[in-house]
C-alpha cells in the first residue's frame, strides 16, 4: 500500500482551520524571507544594489530576511506541525482551537509589525533577535495563546506513556518564552552592561535554535518516519537520553561565537566542551533515524535530507568551535554557510517533510500536483547544497585572506565575489522551489475533495503501531 | 516518561541551569569599574560624548555591524594586530559605558575597534563623509545620509567637497544630514588609547619569574 494515500481521521477535522492557518502564513513567510535573502545576497557581490534606499541597507535585510524566516516561516509551521503531532498522538482532537487561530493572527501581525520596525531602523541588532523590543511582547501574548492548545493536548493524552515526539514538542513549546521573556528583561527591560548583552544574546540565539526550533522539527520526524517506514525505531531506548543531552547542554554552547572576544575566555571554553557533547545527541538521533534514507516518496526524502543536515551540520559545529578552526572561520561567510545549514538543510527540510505529510490529512485531499511535489523537492535539495557549499568556500576563502595582512579588502571581495554569485543562484533555485510548495498548497485547498478522501475517513492508526 | 510532574521540572532546570552561566559571567563582568591609573590621575576608559552615543544608534540603527566588527582578538589568534586594527586585544572594560556595544559577527569590512587611532593616520572627518557619500568596494554608498541642497550665496561650511562625477549639479551642494554627523563623531571616537593590565597578553617566562604557580 502507498503510504502517501490518505488516512484522516476525525481529529484532524477539529484542527483543520488553525493549523492550515498557520501552515499558509509560514508559507507566505517563507517567500517574502526568500525575496528578502535573495536580495541580501546580491547587495554582497553588487554592493549599489538598493544602497541610495535607507530601508533596504544590507544590515536591515539581512535582519528581515532572517526574521521573516524564523520568525515567520519556522515558528508558524513548527507550531503547527508540533500542534498536530501532539494532539494526534494524545488521541483526542485539538482542543483550545480557536485559542490557535486568534493567536496566529497576532503572531503574525506582530511579525509584519517586526519587519515594518527593521525596515525603519528600529532592529536590535541581536542575531535571531532582530525583532524591535516593541514587538517583543505581542508575540510573546501571541505565542502563549498558540500553546494553550499544546498544554492541553499534553495534559489531556490518552496514554500515559509518551512518545519521542511529545517530550520534543511540549519541551519547545515551554522553553520558548522562557528564552523570550527572559532575553527581553536581560537585554531590554533591563540591560546587562557591555559584553554581558552579547554573552546574553549568544544564550537566547543558541537556545532559539537547540531548545525550540530543532525540537520542533524533530518531533516532526520521529512522528513521521516510523510512519511512513512502518519499522520500530532502531535503539529507541537511548531516544530519551538524546533528548535530555540536548536539553541540558544545548543552551551552553551560545558561547562559541565569542572564542577570542573581549569576554573570560571560560566562556568559549564551556561552550566549546558543550559543541562536543552534543555529537552524543546527534548520534543517537541519526541511529534512531536513520531508517528514512533509502526511502521512496516526497515525506522520506525532504526527511533523510534534513536529518543528514541536522546531523552533519551539529558535527561540523562541534568542529569548528576548535580555536584553530574558528580563527580561520569566525567572522566569514562559513559562519552563514552553517546557520544556512543548520536552519534551512536541517529545520526548514525536516518542515517540509511533515508538511507534505500532514497536508493531505488535515485537509483531507490529496495533493493537487505530483509533478510540483517533485520539482520543489529537486530545488530544494539542490539549492541548500549549492547555498551551503558556495558560502563555506567563499568564507574559508575569506577567512584564510584575512590572516594575511598583505590581502586588501577590496581583494578579499573580489576573491570571494564567484562564490557569492553562486550562493545568490542557490536562493533563486530555492525561492522557485518555495514557490511551487506555495502554487501546491493553494490549489490542494481550493480543490473539490476526493471521494477516495471521503471513504478513508477513518481512524487513525495509533503510533504504536508502528513505534 | 510517566510523571509528567517531573518532566516539567527537569525541562525548567536545564533551561535554568543553562541561564546561571549567564548569571556567572554577569558575576564576574556585571560591575566591572574603570581602572584608575595614578601615573596619570584618571580613570578609563572614558565616557562617550553624547554625540558619539547618539552616533552609535545610527551605527545600530543602519545595522554596520552586519559588516565591520568591533573586537581585536588577542595577538596570535588572527591577524588583527598586524592589520592594524589595534596593539592590544579588546577586553570587557572596554566596553562598560557603551549602551549598546557593538561587536559584530561578520568582517566583510575591517574591524572598527580602534579606527579613530590607526597608525600613521586614521581618517578624518572628511574622510568619513566622503566615504559614506561615495561608497568604495564593497563597501555600499549611503547617500540617503546626505541632503542636496540648493545653494544661495555662500556654500555651507558642512558641505562636502566633491569632485568629478561624483559632485553635484552647479548651484547645488551635498549636506550632511543630523544622522551622518553624529555617526562619523562616533567613528572619530572609536580608540582604545589605554592598555589596562588584563588587555597584556601573558608572558609564560615573564609570569614564572614573578613567582606564578607557588
Amino acid at each position: 500500500m502507498s503510504h502517501d494515500t490518505q488516512e484522516v481521521s476525525s481529529n484532524d477535522v477539529h484542527a483543520r482551520g488553525p493549523l492550515l492557518l498557520l501552515l499558509g502564513s509560514g508559507l507566505v513567510w517563507l517567500v517574502i524571507s526568500g525575496v528578502l535573502a535573495l536580495i541580501a545576497s546580491v547587495q554582497l557581490h553588487t554592493p549599489t544594489f538598493l544602497a541610495s534606499c535607507a530601508w533596504f541597507t544590507y544590515g536591515h535585510v539581512q535582519a528581515l530576511q532572517e526574521t521573516a524566516f524564523v520568525y515567520g516561516w519556522l515558528a508558524n509551521a513548527g507550531l503547527a506541525l508540533g500542534l498536530w503531532v501532539l494532539t494526534r498522538l494524545g488521541g483526542e482532537a485539538l482542543r483550545a482551537g480557536n485559542w490557535v487561530t486568534v493567536g496566529g493572527l497576532f503572531w503574525n501581525l506582530g511579525v509584519t509589525l517586526a519587519l515594518v520596525g527593521i525596515m525603519a531602523g528600529d532592529a536590535t541588532g541581536h542575531s535571531l533577535l532582530q525583532l524591535p523590543r516593541y514587538v517583543q511582547p505581542l508575540l510573546l501574548i501571541a505565542y502563549g495563546a498558540i500553546a494553550v492548545a499544546g498544554v492541553l493536548a499534553w495534559s489531556g493524552r490518552r496514554s500515559e506513556t509518551s512518545y519521542a515526539s511529545q517530550w520534543y514538542v511540549f519541551a519547545a513549546l515551554f522553553l520558548f518564552p522562557w528564552l523570550f521573556s527572559v532575553a527581553q528583561v536581560a537585554l531590554f527591560v533591563l540591560p546587562m552592561r557591555g559584553v554581558m548583552q552579547a554573552i546574553t544574546a549568544g544564550w537566547f540565539a543558541q537556545g532559539v535554535f537547540t531548545l525550540w526550533l530543532a525540537p520542533l522539527a524533530l518531533a516532526a520526524a520521529y512522528y513521521v518516519v516510523p510512519k511512513v517506514t512502518g519499522r520500530v525505531l532502531p535503539a529507541y531506548q537511548f531516544a530519551s537520553l538524546a533528548f535530555w543531552v540536548l536539553i541540558v547542554v544545548g543552551a551552553w554552547t551560545g558561547g562559541r561565537h565569542l572564542i577570542g572576544g573581549p569576554v573570560p575566555a571560560w566562556i568559549s571554553s564551556l561552550a566549546i566542551v558543550a559543541c562536543s557533547l552534543l555529537v552524543f545527541h546527534y548520534l543517537v538521533v541519526w541511529l534512531n533515524l536513520k531508517g528514512a534514507l533509502g526511502h521512496g516518496g516526497a515525506v522520506m526524502k525532504f526527511t533523510s535530507f534534513g536529518l543528514l543536515a541536522y546531523v552533519i551540520g551539529g558535527c561540523a559545529d562541534a568542529f569548528t568551535s576548535i580555536r584553530s578552526f574558528t580563527v580561520v572561520t569566525q567572522f566569514t561567510y562559513f559562519t552563514q554557510a552553517q546557520q544556512q545549514l543548520a536552519l534551512y538543510g536541517g529545520v526548514s527540510m525536516l518542515f517540509f517533510g511533515a508538511l507534505y505529510f500532514a497536508v493531505p490529512r488535515l485537509t483531507g485531499k490529496t495533493w493537487a500536483s505530483a509533478a510540483l511535489i517533485g520539482g520543489h523537492a529537486t530545488t530544494a535539495i539542490l539549492g541548500v547544497l549549492l547555498l551551503v557549499i558556495s558560502l563555506g568556500v567563499a568564507g574559508w576563502t575569506q577567512g584564510q585572506a584575512l590572516l594575511k595582512p598583505a590581502v586588501t579588502f577590496p581583494e578579499i571581495a573580489a576573491a570571494t565575489r564567484p562564490w557569492l554569485l553562486l550562493a545568490s543562484a542557490a536562493y533563486t533555485v530555492l525561492l522557485l522551489g518555495n514557490l511551487m510548495l506555495v502554487v501546491n498548497f493553494l490549489q490542494t485547498l481550493v480543490a473539490k475533495p476526493t471521494a477516495s478522501a471521503a471513504t478513508l475517513f477513518q481512524a487513525t492508526s495509533d503510533i504504536k503501531e508502528t513505534a | 516518561m510517566k510523571n509528567g510532574t517531573l518532566f516539567f521540572f527537569g525541562l525548567f532546570a536545564s533551561l535554568t541551569l543553562s541561564f546561571a552561566v549567564v548569571l556567572l559571567a554577569n558575576h564576574q563582568l556585571g560591575a566591572l569599574t574603570p581602572y584608575f591609573d595614578d601615573g596619570e590621575g584618571k580613570a578609563f576608559p572614558d565616557r562617550m560624548p553624547g554625540v558619539a552615543a547618539r552616533g552609535q544608534l545610527v551605527y545600530r540603527d543602519l545595522g554596520c555591524a552586519s559588516c565591520h566588527t568591533q573586537q581585536v582578538r588577542r595577538p596570535g589568534f588572527g591577524a588583527d594586530q598586524t592589520r592594524g586594527w589595534g596593539e592590544r586585544q579588546s577586553v570587557a572594560r572596554d566596553y562598560i559605558f557603551q549602551a549598546f556595544p557593538q561587536l559584530g559577527t561578520m568582517r566583510i569590512g575591517p574591524d572598527l575597534t580602534n579606527s579613530a587611532g590607526r597608525k600613521p593616520s586614521a581618517l578624518d572627518a572628511e574622510d568619513l563623509m566622503n566615504l559614506l557619500y561615495s561608497g568604495q568596494g564593497a563597501m555600499p554608498a549611503h547617500a540617503f545620509l546626505f541632503n542636496q541642497v540648493k545653494v544661495t550665496g555662500e556654500i555651507p561650511a558642512k558641505a562636502l567637497k566633491l569632485t568629478g562625477s561624483a559632485a553635484p549639479a552647479a548651484g547645488y551642494a551635498i549636506v550632511p544630514s543630523e544622522q551622518a554627523q553624529t555617526l562619523v563623531a562616533y567613528l572619530l571616537n572609536l580608540n582604545t588609547v589605554y592598555d589596562y593590565p588584563e588587555s597584556r597578553p601573558v608572558v609564560l617566562a615573564a609570569a614564572h619569574a614573578e613567582g606564578a604557580h607557588q
